[in-house]
């Protein structure tokens, strides 16, 4: 059984690696020359929620990607504004351990192609088409395309190309597979009720910061620098897709935490303002490249789902990442993808699906964010067990917790450990 | 189901054009009044982000400018042959596979340009060479100019299926060309000889001796076949000319076929061979009827899976819309 993923950020890593753990021949299509997308960017697992939630993938077996970014931590333990126990991953070293461990598995991974079309017997995806019409069939497939918009979609609801990790102009803009299949697209909205939402952070070039700065960063993973009052900018924190960070502390301090480069925690900050604050007089950016000027804009093409992450109206297409949901984060990425990527493989041998039980944080987001998205207000939220709505809803049901015994007795009890390290075919 | 589309002159100086201005560019979804970008065919620059830039509206379009005829010598009576001076500029812009103009005999109203293909630029002395054959009322009007000679361009879009024969290298291209066709399918072998290929001509004699541009697809290196290739009596190919191909087929496997001649000579010859080989790919010379090279006026449109085809400036797979399923007319 063949399946195809489409889109090689954290989702379509773990979808792929997932079918393959399952048994089945797996085939990932990523657009660039790397895997994570913007995976290359982040670097934040493991803080509030997402503790709970990543020691939940691991005791389900599903745990392979986070075992990897924990041993490319550049810190752990981090606290900062609203945030506790942070790793923060080296964004400079992950890709290719995860490229390696992917190889080691036996992905086939095929890099710089573009998928442009797909083939369709009535519900069904047959093939897909390549950008220079090549058809490629397979039995199954999984789109984790994100949600990210070309340029155009940048320009008319940001502030134009910023030159982020996607490199469009190089590699061409994402389609939209479930879209092409005849499924039209869910898309997020602001406060406002304009669509899409400004991604969240920058990373600024290390060594052009003062030496004090490169210190404290190396030495405890976070620094957090005053904005004078002049520039404060609350306003802000509304067009941002991480609410988790669309904290007051935000808009009155710089956060710079340590991931490699220097990460800063706004969606984007015009140099000449940057370069006032003491210690940043020489600061440049280095992703996106324009980050004094704007950010990538996401949640604009979201495909309508089942909680077993299966597109509904298709029988063969499945769905990861923000693809799938309003979600933000690795973290949340890694989960909706393990599940796209085991349905899938249920999906071609004919099985009956299996949804996640809500009795754990990464069955409930999954469940919940599908129920609050059917709404006006539940489009304007976002979904991460790292803050926000979501993380108070886990406090709220007692998911959240620090204790990995405690999670492992959660997932014993429901007879589940290592369910996802099971070979199916 | 993948559909191929092109726009020959996106990403290029000339892109947004008019066709921005009225929500109907060829690539751009955006500028076909959608608000969520559906970008098929990727050419490295947004279509979009460029109009914005521009302010909004559409590039500067092109202008006819007059220009010195160095030589004009009548090949056969209805066929004359155009040497002009151009500039560098356009030379250089000219030089490129499916290139063409519009040419004007300056005494005469807007409405008598005619596009014509380019055969040859020159880049060391600027010149460039078009062959016209009178047919018309156009191209007689032609035939009348002097000296200076009213030229506008630069237009590419004179070969369809250009995606399959600029990506081939060290390969064999064949050229079926008869008449003056051959003078756009002379480009195409200029330009993938340099690309290592090998490149065998069927040139059909036609009512004459031979070819006008034999010479100059023999001093490319070309292996050239003189052949009748159609059977007027039942607008066929001759058994000749079929035995001819199943010859140059088996010994020279060639996989892409450059078609120089009518539409209805496209649609005998593409429907032969895939016949035999179904992975074969077609280029084909653009015979659409154009008037304004600019996708505005319609008269060069072709209609292919429901969908209308400004053949001026679009580029289609010449498979999709010559070849026909057995028993379909």
């Amino acid at each position: 059984m063949r399946i195809i993923v489409i889109g090689g950020g954290w989702a379509g890593c773990a979808a792929a690696l997932q079918a393959k753990k399952c048994g089945a021949e797996v085939l990932l299509i990523e657009k660039t020359d790397l895997l994570l997308g913007l995976g290359n960017v982040g670097g934040i697992i493991r803080n509030n929620g997402r503790f709970t939630a990543a020691e939940e993938m691991i005791a389900l077996g599903g745990g392979d990607l986070f075992k990897i970014a924990d041993n490319c931590a550049r810190h752990k333990n981090v606290d900062f504004p609203g945030h506790k126990h942070a790793t923060l991953y080296d964004v400079n070293r992950i890709e290719p351990e995860v490229r390696n461990y992917l190889y080691s598995k036996g992905v086939n991974v095929i890099f710089e192609t573009r998928v442009v079309d797909v083939g369709t017997e009535g519900n069904r995806i047959k093939s897909i088409y390549l950008f220079d019409g090549t058809e490629i069939e397979g039995d199954v497939f999984v789109e984790t395309t994100g949600s990210t918009g070309p340029i155009g979609n940048c320009l008319r609801y940001g502030q134009g190309c910023s030159m982020c990790i996607l490199r469009c102009p190089s590699y061409g803009p994402r389609i939209s597979i479930s879209m092409r299949a005849g499924v039209e697209d869910i898309q997020g909205l602001r406060g406002d009720e304009s669509f899409g939402a400004m991604s969240g952070s920058c990373k600024l070039v290390k060594e052009t910061l003062s030496e004090d700065i490169q210190e404290k960063l190396n030495k405890d993973g976070v620094v957090v620098l005053p904005v004078p009052k002049e520039d404060i900018n609350v306003e802000k924190l509304n067009m941002k897709v991480c609410q988790q960070y669309a904290l007051k502390e935000f808009a009155e301090n710089i956060v710079l935490l340590d991931t490699g480069h220097a990460k800063l925690m706004t969606s984007y900050y015009p140099l000449e303002k940057l370069r006032k604050i003491p210690g940043l007089e020489k600061a440049k950016f280095v992703d996106p490249y324009s980050g004094g000027k704007a950010n990538s804009i996401r949640y604009l093409s979201m495909a309508p789902r089942e909680n077993t992450m299966k597109v509904c109206g298709l029988d063969n297409l499945f769905v990861g990442g923000e693809k799938s949901g309003l979600f933000v984060g690795h973290t949340e990425a890694i989960v909706t993808g393990t599940l796209a990527g085991y349905n899938a493989v249920r999906a071609g041998l004919g099985l009956n699906l299996v949804e996640l039980p809500i009795t754990l944080a990464v069955g409930d987001i999954i469940n919940h964010e599908n129920e609050m998205k059917k709404s006006i207000e539940g489009l304007k939220l976002r979904y991460t067990f790292a803050g926000a709505n979501y993380f108070e809803r886990m406090k709220k049901l007692g998911l959240y917790t620090t204790n990995v015994e405690e999670i492992r007795n959660r997932v014993r009890s429901l007879m589940l450990e290592k369910f996802f390290e099971t070979r199916i075919i | 189901m993948f559909r191929y589309i092109d726009c020959i002159d996106a990403g290029t100086e000339f892109c947004p054009c008019n066709l921005a201005d009225t929500g109907e560019c060829i690539i751009c979804s955006q500028l076909r009044g959608k608000t969520f970008c559906d970008c098929l065919n990727w050419k490295g620059s947004c279509i979009f982000q460029e109009y914005y830039w521009n302010h909004n509206k559409s590039k500067k379009v092109r202008e006819f400018a007059e220009y010195v005829v160095v030589d004009k010598k009548y090949i056969r009576d209805d066929l004359i042959k155009f040497d002009i001076q151009v500039n560098a500029h356009l030379a250089r812009q000219l030089n490129s596979i499916g290139s063409y103009v519009f040419l004007k005999n300056p005494k005469s109203p807007e409405f008598f340009s005619t596009p014509i293909s380019i055969m040859k630029s020159n880049l060391k002395n600027n010149q460039i060479t078009v062959v016209v054959k009178i047919i018309g009322v156009k191209t007689k009007n032609l035939g009348l100019a002097g000296d200076k000679i009213l030229l506008k361009g630069p237009y590419w879009n004179g070969i369809q299926g250009q995606v399959f024969l600029k990506g081939l290298k060290n390969s064999t291209l064949f050229i079926a060309a008869r008449g003056v066709a051959a003078a756009p399918a002379l480009m195409v072998a200029k330009k993938l000889k340099l690309k290592g290929n090998e490149i065998i001509v069927a040139l059909d004699v036609g009512r004459h001796s031979e070819n006008f541009a034999k010479k100059d697809f023999t001093d490319l290196g070309c292996k050239i076949i003189d052949v009748s290739m159609v059977d007027y009596s039942k607008y066929s190919l001759k058994e000749e000319f079929i035995k001819i191909i199943a010859e140059l087929k088996k010994k020279y496997e060639f996989k892409v076929i450059l078609s120089a001649g009518s539409d209805e000579f496209h649609e005998l010859l593409l429907n032969h061979l895939y016949q035999f080989d179904n992975s074969l790919k077609f280029a084909t010379v653009n015979n659409g009827i154009i008037t304004c090279g600019e996708g505005v006026c319609g008269s060069c449109e072709a209609k292919l899976h429901n969908h209308l085809i400004k053949t001026c400036k679009q580029q289609y797979n010449p498979a999709e819309l010559f070849i026909k399923p057995k028993g379909e007319v």
